[in-house]
């Protein structure tokens, strides 16, 4: 995970509503987590990257740029997955994604498709909103549990 | 000639099938009754499909008459870690099937390719949508031939046993088979699918195999399932790798 990858998620966090979020790339993990009306607070644990050292935690407090006030209405809803699989964020190779941040989205709408083995598991939204954020890597494998969306019900 | 569903549901009294000479395909009408509560076992199939496709879209030949085309709806208490295996119960029960139908013994190809001789004889595409597990099956029945492109690839029972075969009579084998084997998952557990996989596949263990996995490609040998029903590989290097899902190939 680059350092360009986390100021990403981090700002994905920032604009998001969520209260905590964690996303896995392989052996790299990133948890963020707030309190609403704080600021957040990162755990990065990057065990590639420090192999001498115990596992790793750092926590830093960054602030929020002005511009983007942290909302305190109801936190935006993480999809997860309900399975072990490979993430495909669109119907087949070379299509467009089902859903792009930004995009509004009804329940029932398609977001993902998780594959495992051969089974293909179409991952619906839950509630009408807007893709707040994408969190996984299209191709990536996911874990049980893992976060694959932040939408912001409307 | 189209497939008699008559003598079928006489075989299979009380079990709901809608069967179609022409359909686009059996998983977008399955996928529609399911939406509607459509109960487990409910059957779509048809003697042709004109957008029958199999992974990833991609599409599936499907000469009118020839196969056995139909999607199954399967409403059945899958603990969540458990679901994966219900794709390897799917293949069980259609070699159970073939070979109680026709004879024929079919070896499986993690995960659910049905192959005689190294040639795919059946497809099985199960989605998951809500509850409900809507599994498509495509089985090369009477095929004479295939077209050039995967007639390397592709054969059917008739090719491999020499004679025509009764596309009802593997229809009322494969239903209650499925049934069966979804059954053992739920209430025998992961154990018995994995043991019952690891018997009837000679891809699970000792196989050298190319797995296609998007952007890259992994050679290794096969060193048998996980305990949740994953294949495992080791690569040239001795690392050892999980194969979550992608099309596993034999590699020579």
């Amino acid at each position: 995970m680059s350092n360009e990858d986390i100021k990403d998620l981090v700002q994905i966090f920032i604009e998001s509503n969520v209260a905590e979020m964690e996303v896995k790339r392989g052996e790299n993990s990133i948890r963020l987590r707030r309190s609403f009306g704080q600021a957040p607070t990162a755990e990065f644990v990057l065990p590639q990257m420090m192999p001498q050292q115990a596992p790793a935690v750092i926590s830093s407090a960054p602030a929020p740029p002005a511009a983007i006030p942290i909302p305190s209405a109801a936190p935006d809803l993480l999809v997860k997955s309900p399975i072990v699989g490979t993430y495909y964020d669109s119907p087949k190779p070379g299509d467009a994604p089902f859903v792009k941040v930004g995009d509004p989205v009804e329940p029932g709408h398609v977001l993902c498709i998780i594959e495992s083995m051969k089974l293909m598991n179409e991952i619906e939204c839950e509630v009408a909103g807007t893709v707040a954020g994408k969190l996984m890597e299209n191709g990536r494998p996911v874990e049980y549990g893992e976060a694959l969306f932040a939408i912001r019900p409307r | 000639m189209p497939l008699d569903a008559t003598w079928v549901q006489a075989q299979l009294p009380g079990r709901p099938i809608s069967w179609f000479a022409t359909i686009d395909s059996t998983m977008f009408a399955a996928s529609r009754l399911a939406s509607e509560h459509a109960p487990s076992g409910t059957v779509v199939g048809a003697d042709e499909q004109t957008a029958g496709h199999g992974r990833y879209g991609r599409p599936w030949h499907s000469e009118p008459d020839a196969g056995l085309y139909f999607s199954v709806i399967l409403r059945f208490p899958f603990p969540p870690d458990a679901l994966p295996l219900v794709v390897l119960a799917l293949g069980l029960a259609a070699a159970d099937a073939i070979l109680k139908s026709t004879g024929l013994v079919c070896d499986l190809r993690w995960p659910n390719d049905l192959l005689i001789h190294e040639k795919k004889c059946a497809g099985i595409l199960p989605q998951l949508e809500g509850s409900a597990i809507i599994a498509g099956f495509g089985v090369n029945v009477n095929h004479a031939s295939f077209p050039s492109e995967i007639a390397p690839l592709a054969t059917s029972l008739r090719i491999e046993s020499g004679l025509a075969q009764s596309r009802e009579t593997l229809l009322a084998e494969l239903l209650p088979a499925i049934d069966s084997y979804c059954e053992i998952l739920v209430s025998d557990g992961k154990r018995a699918i994995l043991d019952m996989f690891t018997q009837a596949s000679s891809y699970v263990h000792g196989r050298r195999v190319r797995v296609d996995q998007g952007d890259s490609t992994l050679i290794g040998i096969t060193v048998g399932l996980n305990a949740a029903g994953f294949l495992m590989l080791r690569d040239d290097m001795g690392k050892a790798h999980t194969i979550i899902a992608g099309g596993v190939r034999p590699c020579f």
